[in-house]
This record gives structure tokens, C-alpha cells and sequence, in this order.
């Protein structure tokens, strides 16, 4: 892999790279700033991308590791969930019939998954919504399998107390009733 | 004996082994606390990429947009190819794969491993894909559609192209005696472009003497899968197996499950299997005309538009 195989893909990648920015670092010019920076390492570093890793996940792990370098250089170990800006809860009407239902509890789930721990969060991020596998996210994350996994299961028990009380339905709790999603 | 919170996880998940499920279930007599744990596993299985592919976000900033197409253009007219090898600047590995890629994964944690996401209930397929070595064995995002040259040997197969190529053993050509009405079909084709939200296109092979004979809606694991079978003109029949799959594209790979050989590629976040008796039908070439569209679809609906990736 060059620079210039990864420079032909940058722009097709970058709408997934933008959602990811945004969805750990949950501001706006933290994110651009992050995915411009990300892709500027990236092509420094293509001559390191294996070809048999995956380009996106490899730019996902730059994204992430470049977040976590920007976090810990502000000294800001976890950011709290104050400063969450709330608009990125908010989901879309879709098209096809969705039912009200359906549109609450996808904000819920959105809202549950990121209201989890930073670590947690990344987790949740890259193998329920980015659909990588477990050895997949370990190598992104550059941490073990073992610590995937418990960081994965911690995350499903809490979102899975959440949910558990009204299965199938939207839930009740104060902090998740966000009626303008329905 | 205490069950660890990610057997707990793979016992939900479907990921253990008869004998370990019996372990656990036994464990669960006498454990209330046991009962609960799985409780809560249950309730997290939820539509994760469903409802974050509902989640409002600002689009790509322009300036974004702009700035990353000029760090591309300078790059790409600027780089000579660098052969890969150990980076020169020891500070650079900090985000970089490991340097055992392609190695087989520890044996005690491969089974958990086997199946990222099972768990993804009512999410798309993606969840069934991802194989321990998965991606990582096959060329990069580029290898479709524009070079398809190439059928690369693949990874371990996914657990649903390992059902449908079962399920494709058990199919003889009087299997699909029968013909179907071609008014039926055409309403499957919508069903599953309205309903399942796949959009599937039939691909019409008469020219490569594989005669259409029916396509249905198959579930696996709770997700869409379409079969689209074929006859040729001798030999068991042909299938075209599709499902859901978010993840980038993946050029065509080439395998034998059993005795039926299998070509396998991704494209627009949908996943194929071409699954035939092996030996009869050159399914790597024909593979490669149906990725590259170099054949007409029948019952011609527009296929829907693909969902954007990130939106």
C-alpha cells in the first residue's frame, strides 16, 4: 500500500470516518480537526498498511489513536456526558414507515450507546455499528481480544439494564424519554 | 463455578458448544444471579446499526470535503510506491496492526471470536460476517468493481455462506423442475427490494447457458438472505446467494465448502455467494460478470437506492 493507493480511497472513506469522528469526540470542530489530522498520518503511513488489513479499519485506528493522543493532551481523561451536544441524539425521519416507536427507540439506543464510558463506547462503536469483528476492533483499538470482549460485555449489561425493564418497548426512564424523537 | 460474564456474552450470543451450554445451563438451576446476567445480555441484543443509520448527523463540512481531496490529489501525484516493510519511524506504530497478521488466533478465545456480532438483533447482516481473519486475507477496498481480474483464495467462509452452501448440497436438478411463475418471482423480486430492503438484481445468465428457475426469501439468523437459482445446461444447479453487509467492498475470493465450490465477493453493502456443484460451472468467471454488471437483470424494477454509508 502507498500513500497514493490510500489517497484514491480518502474521499470515499470519509463520510464513515466523519461519523465516526463525530460519534467519539461528539463535537463538530473536534471531529473535523480529528479526520483532518487522521488522514494526514495515514498517508504518511501508508507504506505500513499491510495489505491485508483492511484500509477502513486501519484509518478508523488512526482516527481513534489521534483522539485518544488529543484527550490526553488536554489532560482530559474522559470527557463527561454534559458536553455531549444533544442534536447528534436526534434521528431522521425515515422515508419508509417507521413507527413512532421505532424512531424513540432508536434514539434510545443511540442515546445508550453514547452514554457509555469512552472505552466502552469505541467498543460498541466498531462492532455493533461498524459491523468489525471482535480481532478486527482488538487490532483497531490496538488492545487485546480479551479486553474487546469485557469492554463489550460490560457495555451490553449496561445498555442491557436499560432495556431490560420493557423489552421490546421504548423505555420510561427520565434521562431516555426524548419525546421530540417521537 | 462462576461464569465469567463473556461466556455468559457467548452462551447468549449462540457461540458455545453444546457441552458448554449444558455447563451453563446447569450452573443457571441453582443461580438466580446467573438468570439475571443473561437477562440483561438478551435485552442488549438491539438494532444497533439500524438506529445509528437513523442518527441525524451534520454532513461532511465542506472544507472537510475540500481539504482532504487536496491531501489526496498532492498525494497521489507526489508518492512513489514505497515497498511495505518495518517502519522506519519507530514513533509510527502506534495505530498499526500487529505484527502477527495472518496468524491464527489463540485457540481458547476462537471460538468466541468465530462471529463478531451475532447478537446484532434485526441489525443487517454484517453481524454474521465477520470471519476471525475476515477482510484481512483478501485484497483491498479497490478490488471491485474496476479490477476484478483477479479470484483470490479466500478466508474462512462466513456462517452463512457455510448455510447456504449446505443448503445448496441438498439441491439436485429435480429440485428445480418445476418451473416458476415468472409472476410470482417478479413479486419476490419486490418483496425483498420493499420489504427485506435489499437491492437485489437478478442477474440473467441465459447467455452463459444458466437458465433462471426461481428466487426466494431466506432468513438466516434473522436477517434476509435471497437465493436466486439456476440451472445449467448439466450438473446441479447454481445459486446466487445474497445479504445485507455494510462493510467495504471485497474483491472475488474462491473456495470449497463440502463439495460445492463457492465464489464470494462484496459490493454496495450487499455480500454474494455463487454456490455450485464443484467442478461443472466456472463460477470464478461467472462471478465476475455478475460484479461487474456485464450481464442484464430480469424482472427489471429499479433496485433501491443503497442506503448512504454514513448518514
Amino acid at each position: 500500500m502507498t500513500g497514493a493507493d490510500l489517497s484514491g480511497m480518502l474521499p470515499e472513506m470519509l463520510p464513515r470516518l466523519w461519523a465516526f469522528a463525530l460519534r467519539i469526540s461528539g463535537d463538530q470542530h473536534d471531529a473535523e480537526d480529528l479526520v483532518q489530522r487522521a488522514c494526514v498520518r495515514g498517508l504518511e503511513r501508508a507504506h505500513q498498511l499491510q495489505a491485508d488489513t483492511a484500509p477502513l479499519s486501519w484509518m478508523f485506528s488512526i482516527v481513534h489513536s489521534t483522539w485518544i493522543n488529543e484527550l490526553r493532551a488536554r489532560s482530559v481523561r474522559s470527557r463527561s456526558s454534559m458536553e455531549w451536544d444533544d442534536d447528534f441524539l436526534e434521528t431522521v425521519e425515515d422515508p419508509k414507515a417507521r413507527t413512532p416507536e421505532q424512531i424513540t427507540m432508536n434514539a434510545q439506543i443511540i442515546e445508550a450507546v453514547q452514554r457509555l464510558p469512552d472505552a466502552q463506547r469505541a467498543v460498541m462503536l466498531l462492532v455493533a455499528v461498524e459491523g468489525l469483528s471482535y480481532s478486527e476492533t482488538a487490532e483497531t483499538l490496538n488492545v487485546p481480544i480479551g479486553t474487546v470482549m469485557s469492554r463489550l460485555s460490560r457495555a451490553r449489561q449496561a445498555i442491557g439494564a436499560l432495556f431490560a425493564s420493557k423489552p421490546g418497548q421504548p423505555m420510561k426512564m427520565a434521562t431516555f424519554g426524548k419525546d421530540s424523537a417521537s | 463455578m462462576k461464569v465469567d460474564d463473556i461466556t455468559l456474552m457467548a452462551y447468549v450470543d449462540g457461540e458455545l458448544d453444546i457441552e458448554e451450554r449444558r455447563e451453563i445451563e446447569r450452573e443457571l438451576d441453582d443461580s438466580p444471579d446467573l438468570a439475571e446476567r443473561i437477562e440483561l445480555f438478551r435485552a442488549s441484543s438491539l438494532p444497533y446499526q439500524d438506529a445509528f443509520a437513523q442518527q441525524k448527523l451534520p454532513p461532511v463540512p465542506e472544507s472537510l470535503t475540500r481539504k482532504i481531496a487536496e491531501l489526496s490529489r498532492t498525494h497521489a501525484s507526489a508518492t512513489s510506491p514505497v515497498p511495505p516493510g518495518p517502519a522506519a519511524d519507530p514513533a509510527a506504530n502506534d495505530a498499526i496492526a500487529p505484527p502477527n497478521i495472518g496468524l491464527p488466533p489463540s485457540a481458547p478465545v476462537r471460538s468466541l471470536m468465530r462471529f463478531s456480532a451475532p447478537w446484532l438483533a434485526a441489525a443487517f447482516a454484517a453481524g454474521v460476517f465477520s470471519c476471525v481473519v475476515g477482510l484481512r486475507l483478501l485484497p483491498g477496498l479497490t478490488g471491485l468493481p474496476g479490477g476484478a481480474a483477479t479470484v483470490a483464495s479466500a478466508p474462512p467462509a462466513s456462517p452463512w455462506v457455510m448455510a447456504a452452501a449446505g443448503y445448496q448440497a441438498l439441491y439436485s436438478r429435480d429440485t428445480v423442475a418445476v418451473a416458476t411463475d415468472p409472476a410470482v418471482s417478479a413479486k419476490t423480486v419486490a418483496d425483498i427490494h420493499q420489504i427485506d430492503g435489499l437491492p437485489v438484481r437478478v442477474p440473467d445468465l441465459s447467455a452463459q447457458g444458466l437458465t433462471f428457475k426461481r428466487i426466494q426469501r431466506l432468513r438466516f439468523h434473522d436477517k434476509p438472505l435471497v437465493q436466486i437459482v439456476y440451472l445449467p445446461k448439466t450438473g446441479g444447479p447454481v445459486a446466487l446467494c445474497v445479504v445485507k453487509d455494510a462493510k467495504p467492498d471485497q474483491s472475488l475470493a474462491q473456495q470449497k465448502i463440502n463439495d460445492m465450490d463457492v465464489v464470494t465477493w462484496r459490493q454496495s453493502e450487499l455480500s454474494y455467494a455463487l454456490i455450485g456443484t464443484a467442478g461443472q460451472v466456472d463460477l470464478g468467471q461467472l462471478g465476475k460478470l455478475i460484479a461487474k454488471r456485464d450481464v442484464d437483470a430480469m424482472f427489471s424494477q429499479a433496485p433501491l437506492p443503497v442506503r448512504p454509508v454514513a448518514s
